[in-house]
C-alpha cells in the first residue's frame, strides 16, 4: 500500500495502482473516456489530466501514472479545468452535434462531460469528418465520425476477446478506427466494443433508434443461455425488454458479455411467444382455458411409473425442485431427467464417483490464478465465451501456459504460445489416460496419490495406455503427450476445463473420471487456481443436478424414457421446455416416441416442433419474467428477479405446478422464495442461503470432496469407416441449445446449419464455400451449406446442433463420432 | 316604494345597453385578433416535403403532462424519423415546453384554439393532423 494525498485528503491505494484508481477507490472522481477497468491504461484522451506537486505544476495523465508514497495530487484546480475545456472543445472540433439522431445520448461520456464542464462555444473551427458509415452488418453500426479515437474497442477486442478486429488505421489528422483493408466489419459479433464506445461510433443496430437510455428502467438479471452464470442489466421501456445494458462493475466478468447474452434477448418479447393453453382436440390444437387443460394434465398423472417427465435446465432451480417434489410425491415415479440423459453424466456420474460430490472441483474465477490451463476441445470456448475470454486474459496478460487437447482446431489455439494437440475424433479419454500413465511412469505423481482408494486399480487399468502406444490411436506424437504430462505435473497451479453438453455424447461420466484422475494423482484439486472444470451446457444445468433432477435409485434415464414411450410402458409424458425433436440424438426414434405416448404435454415458451406433436401445451414464462436463482457452471447461486411483468394469461412453470400439486391433493410453497428455503435446507452446500442473501450478489455453494480412484472406460476410438468423414458435433458460437432461434442477434449472424470440412476434404469432393451439400450417414442424410475452413483436419467435419429447420440428429444418433459422406 | 319603479329602473339599464357598444367579443361572427406568441395547437414543421422532426425524445422526456407519444425509426438512409407522433390534447396543458425543448425546430404552437370535438379519440393528433396544420 501507498499512502498519498489527493485533493488534500490523506489516502492509501495498492502499489500497483494508478493515480486514477486510487482516486476512484477513494470516491474521488476523475474525468475520463479512454479507460474502462478491464483494460490496461493507455491514456489517450487527455481528460484525466491532474497536478502532482511533486513534478512541478506540470499536468500529467491520471491514468497512466503510477501512484507512489507521499504525492500530493491536486485534480481540479483552475489550471486544470481550463485544460479539460479545451480538451472537450478540440474533440467537438470534429465530433458531429448529431445527438438528437444518436442514440449513445443520455448515456455518452462525451455529451455529459461538455455539460459538466459547461462547454457552450468552441474557439477553434475546422470541417467535420465524412467518414462513409458502416451499415454492413446487421448488429453493430459503426460511425468513425463520432469517434474520439479512446481506442477502447481495439483494446477491448484484442486484450479480452482476443479477436483484432478492430485497429486504428491512417496516420495524423486521418487516424481513425477501422477493419482490416478498411472494410466493413466481420467479426464474432461480441458487442464489447459496443459496450466501451464512450460516445455513439458504436452503436447496436438491433437496439438502434428503440428508445432513449434515460426512458429505460435497468434491471439487473443473470443471463439465459449458457452455464457461464454472466450478470446482465435489460434495459426495460413499456414492459418491453429492448436491451441490455453495460456495466463494467456487474458479476465477475466486469460486465463482458457474448453474442448471445448481448443481442440474443429478442425471444423474451418475441411476437412467436405462446399466450394461450392448447388442447389438441380432433388432431388439432385449439384453444382452452388454464383450468380446462390443467384438469386434462392433472387427470393424467395416474399410474406411478407410467409418468415420465423431461425438464430443460433453464428452469429455477426452484421449479426443478419443486417439478421433482410433484413427480416423485404427488405423481409417485422415478422417471425423470434432463438434457438428454448424458449432458450431466459428467456430473452425475464422473465427478459423483471421483470426487465424490456432483460438481465440478474448481471455479471460473481459477482460470486466471492457473499457471497452466488444459483445456479439452477447443469447443470450450464456444460453448462458453465469456469462460473464453477468461482464458484469453489468463493467456494474454498473466502469461498463464495453454495446452488444448481437442479434435480440431479453435479460437484458443490462435492465442499466443498456446499449443493444441489434434487428436483423431473420439480418443481424448486415452489421451487422458496416456498422460496419467506418463505421470506414473515417469514418477511424478503426488506423494498423496498412491494412499487413495483405487490407486492399484488404476495403475493396473493403464497399463496399455503408454504413450507410444495412444500415439498411434490419436495421431498425437509421444513426444508431445509425455512433454503435457510433465508440465501439467511439475506446474504449481494447473486446471483442466471442459464443455459438456447434448451435442458433445463423449463429454461423460468416463472423460470426467480420465480428467479427474489427473488432477488427483499430482495432487492438483481443491486449492486455487487448480482443479477440474467442466463446463455444464445451459444455464441450470448445474442447478438441475444440486436439485437432483436426474433418475436415481433405478429411475429412467431421458434416452430410456423415450424407449418406454415407444413400447407403452410409460403412458404419460411431460415435457417442459425441452425440445428433443432437435437437440436429442436420432430424430426419427424420438418422433416415434413422442408420437406413440399415450399423453404428451409439453410446456414451453414457443410452438417448437415437440410442442407442436403434444396434446396439451402449456405457454410459461422466460427468465425475465419470474424471480428465482439459478446455479452456474462453478456452482454459483444467483437470484435474479422478473424484469417485465408477464402476459396475464400465462403462468411461470412454478406457478403450473403448483397448481398441479394442489389438484392432485398436495400443498406446494407459496412463492419461489419459500421453496429456495427448502432447498437450502436439503441441499449439500447450499445451507444458509436465501433469496435474501443473494440479492446483492451470488454466493458459491460449497464443494466438499472426498477423492476417489476411478478406473474410466475407454471405448475403442471410433475411426470413420474407409472412405468417409468422421462427423464431430457441437456447438455453434453464436447459439446455445435451441433457444437461441428464437434471438433475433444469433440468427442475423448464423441463420442455418451448416458443416464445416477442411480444405483438403472440400477439394477432394470440389465442394467450395456457401454451396448446399448432401450429408449421409447410416441413418439418414440431410442437406447443409458447407463451410470451408482451416481448423479442420482432413478426414473431420463439423456441425452444430442448434437448429429445428436442418436437424443434426437426422444423421446423428447420439454416438461421439459419425461417419458421413459428403457429396454435392 | 311603488313596486313597479325597481322594474322600470332595471329595464332602463337593459335598454341603455341595448344601445351601447357590447363589452365582449362577439364570438363566432367576430374573431379573435390572436398574439403572435399565443400557444394554440402544435404543428410540425416541414422541411422540404418532410417533417422537421428527427424523433430525439426530447418533447416526451420534457412534457409535464406526459401527453407526446413519439416512436423512432429508421428510413431507408439510415436516418432517424418519428414514425409515430402523437399529441393527446385533452391532457395537454399548452405551456409550450415542447417547443422549447426542440433542437431542431420541428414542432410549433399555431393560433388554433378551436379544439372542441365530438369523441375522446378525436383529440389524439396523429402525425398526419398535426401536419395538416401547415
Amino acid at each position: 500500500m501507498v499512502n498519498l494525498i489527493i485533493d488534500d485528503k490523506q489516502v492509501t491505494a495498492p502499489k500497483t495502482a494508478t493515480i486514477y484508481e486510487a482516486a476512484k477507490l477513494n470516491g474521488i472522481d476523475i474525468p475520463i473516456l479512454c479507460h474502462d477497468k478491464k483494460l490496461k491504461p493507455f491514456g489517450a484522451c487527455r481528460m484525466c489530466l491532474v497536478e502532482v506537486e511533486q513534478m512541478k505544476g506540470r499536468q500529467i495523465p491520471a491514468c497512466t501514472t503510477p501512484a507512489t508514497e507521499g504525492m500530493i495530487i491536486r485534480t481540479s484546480t483552475p489550471d486544470i479545468v481550463k485544460a479539460r475545456k479545451m480538451v472537450l472543445e478540440l474533440l467537438l472540433l470534429n465530433h458531429p452535434l448529431d445527438c438528437p439522431v444518436c442514440d449513445k445520448s443520455g448515456d455518452c461520456d462525451l455529451q455529459n462531460l461538455t455539460y459538466e464542464y459547461k462547454v457552450n462555444s468552441n474557439r477553434f473551427t475546422d470541417e467535420k469528418f465524412s467518414h462513409e458509415i458502416d451499415y454492413n452488418n446487421p448488429l453493430i453500426e459503426r460511425d468513425m465520425n463520432r469517434c474520439v479515437l479512446c481506442g477502447k474497442c481495439a483494446r477491448i477486442c484484442d486484450e479480452i476477446v482476443s479477436y483484432g478486429a478492430l485497429t486504428f488505421i491512417d496516420r495524423g489528422i486521418e487516424t481513425k478506427i477501422g477493419c482490416e483493408f478498411d472494410d466493413g466489419l466481420n467479426c464474432e459479433f461480441c458487442g464489447s466494443c459496443i459496450a466501451v464506445c464512450p460516445v455513439g461510433s458504436l452503436l447496436a443496430r438491433p437496439f438502434k433508434h428503440k428508445a432513449r437510455f434515460w426512458a429505460m428502467t435497468k434491471h439487473p438479471s443473470v443471463c439465459g443461455y449458457c452455464g457461464t452464470g454472466c450478470n446482465l442489466t435489460l434495459g426495460v421501456k413499456d414492459n418491453k425488454v429492448l436491451t441490455t445494458i453495460y456495466d463494467e462493475n456487474q458479476g465477475f466478468h466486469n460486465g463482458q458479455l457474448c453474442v448471445r447474452g448481448r443481442f440474443g434477448y429478442q425471444f423474451i418479447n418475441s411476437a412467436k411467444r405462446l399466450t394461450t393453453p392448447l388442447i389438441k382436440k380432433n388432431g388439432k390444437l385449439t384453444e382452452a382455458t388454464w383450468d380446462e387443460a390443467l384438469e386434462l394434465v392433472a387427470s393424467r398423472l395416474k399410474g406411478g411409473n407410467a409418468v415420465a417427465a423431461l425438464a430443460t435446465p433453464r428452469l429455477t432451480n426452484e421449479e426443478l425442485a419443486l417439478f421433482k417434489k410433484l413427480l416423485v410425491v404427488n405423481v409417485g415415479t422415478k422417471n425423470f431427467d434432463h438434457a438428454a440423459g448424458y449432458a450431466h453424466a459428467a456430473l452425475t456420474e464422473g465427478f459423483a464417483s471421483s470426487f465424490g460430490v456432483s460438481a465440478s472441483s474448481a471455479t471460473i474465477l481459477d482460470i486466471q490464478k492457473s499457471n497452466l490451463l488444459i483445456v479439452i476441445k477447443t469447443d470450450a470456448y464456444e460453448t462458453h465465451p465469456v469462460v473464453g475470454f477468461e482464458v484469453n486474459m489468463a493467456v494474454k496478460n498473466l502469461g498463464t501456459k495453454l495446452s488444448i487437447i481437442s479434435d480440431k482446431r479453435g479460437k484458443l489455439s490462435k492465442l499466443p504460445d498456446a499449443k493444441t494437440l489434434v487428436h483423431f475424433p473420439g480418443s481424448e479419454i486415452a489421451v487422458l489416460n496416456a498422460i496419467a500413465k506418463t505421470i506414473l511412469d515417469e514418477k511424478l505423481a503426488d506423494g498423496s496419490a498412491a494412499a487413495i482408494a483405487g490407486f492399484a486399480e488404476l495403475e493396473k487399468s493403464l497399463a496399455g495406455f503408454s504413450a507410444e502406444t495412444v500415439a498411434g490411436l490419436s495421431g498425437i506424437s509421444a513426444a508431445e503427450i509425455k512433454k503435457l504430462a510433465g508440465e501439467y505435473a511439475t506446474a504449481d497451479k494447473a486446471l483442466i476445463i471442459f464443455p459438456v453438453g447434448q451435442a458433445y455424447a463423449g463429454h461423460a461420466a468416463d472423460l470426467a473420471s480420465a480428467a479427474a484422475n489427473l488432477a488427483i494423482l499430482t495432487g492438483k484439486y481443491g486449492k486455487e487456481g487448480c482443479g477440474v472444470l467442466c463446463l455444464s451446457e445451459k444455464n441450470n444445468s448445474q442447478g438441475a443436478v444440486d436439485m437432483g433432477f436426474y433418475p436415481q435409485d433405478g429411475g429412467l434415464n431421458a434416452l430410456q424414457i423415450l424407449d418406454a414411450c415407444t413400447d407403452g410402458s410409460v403412458k404419460t409424458l411431460l415435457i417442459a421446455g425441452e425440445n428433443p425433436l432437435s437437440s436429442y440424438p436420432n430424430h426419427n426414434k424420438v418422433k416415434a416416441a413422442l408420437e406413440a405416448v399415450d399423453f404428451l404435454v409439453v410446456s414451453e415458451l414457443f410452438m417448437t416442433e415437440t410442442a407442436a406433436m403434444a396434446d396439451v401445451v402449456l405457454p410459461v414464462c422466460s427468465f425475465a419474467e419470474k424471480e428465482g436463482t439459478f446455479t452456474s457452471t462453478d456452482r454459483r447461486v444467483q437470484y435474479f428477479k422478473a424484469a417485465i411483468r408477464k402476459n396475464i394469461k400465462i403462468k411461470s412453470d412454478f406457478e403450473l405446478i403448483s397448481d398441479l400439486i394442489s389438484r392432485l391433493g398436495g400443498s406446494a410453497p407459496l412463492s419461489p422464495a419459500a421453496q429456495f428455503s427448502e432447498i437450502a435446507a436439503s441441499t449439500p452446500g447450499y445451507e444458509g442461503l436465501s433469496h435474501v442473501s443473494l440479492r446483492k450478489e451470488g454466493a458459491f455453494a460449497a464443494v466438499s470432496m472426498a477423492p476417489v480412484f476411478v478406473v474410466p472406460q475407454v471405448a475403442a476410438t471410433i475411426a470413420a469407416e474407409a472412405g468417409k468423414l468422421a462427423l464431430v458435433t457441437g456447438s455453434a458460437l453464436y447459439h446455445s441449445g435451441t433457444l437461441s432461434q428464437y434471438g433475433e442477434g444469433p440468427m442475423h449472424v448464423c441463420p442455418e446449419n451448416y458443416i464445416e470440412l477442411s480444405r483438403t476434404d472440400a477439394s477432394a469432393n470440389k465442394i467450395v464455400e456457401g454451396e448446399v451439400v448432401t450429408v449421409s450417414s447410416a441413418s439418414g442424410s440431410i442437406k447443409l451449406k458447407a463451410k470451408v475452413t482451416p481448423r479442420m483436419p482432413a478426414g473431420v467435419v463439423f456441425s452444430p446442433y442448434h437448429f429445428s429447420d436442418a436437424p443434426i440428429n437426422t444423421i446423428w444418433n447420439g454416438s461421439p463420432v459419425t461417419s458421413v459422406t459428403v457429396s454435392k | 316604494m311603488n313596486p313597479i319603479t325597481p322594474i322600470i329602473n332595471g329595464m332602463a339599464i337593459t335598454l341603455k345597453h341595448m344601445f351601447m357598444k357590447p363589452v365582449t367579443l362577439q364570438y363566432p361572427t367576430e374573431r379573435p385578433k390572436v398574439a403572435a406568441r399565443f400557444r394554440g395547437l402544435h404543428a410540425l414543421n416541414m422541411y422540404h416535403d418532410k417533417a422537421k422532426c428527427v424523433a430525439c425524445y426530447l418533447c416526451p422526456t420534457v412534457c409535464p403532462a406526459k401527453c407526446i407519444t413519439v416512436e423512432a425509426a429508421e428510413d431507408a438512409n439510415h436516418d432517424k424519423y418519428a414514425s409515430v407522433y402523437e399529441i393527446d390534447m385533452l391532457r395537454c396543458i399548452f405551456c409550450g415546453y415542447c417547443v422549447e425543448a426542440c433542437p431542431v425546430d420541428a414542432v410549433k404552437m399555431t393560433e388554433t384554439f378551436e379544439l372542441a370535438n365530438y369523441h375522446r379519440q378525436d383529440f389524439i393528433y396523429s402525425k398526419e393532423r398535426l401536419l395538416e396544420k401547415q
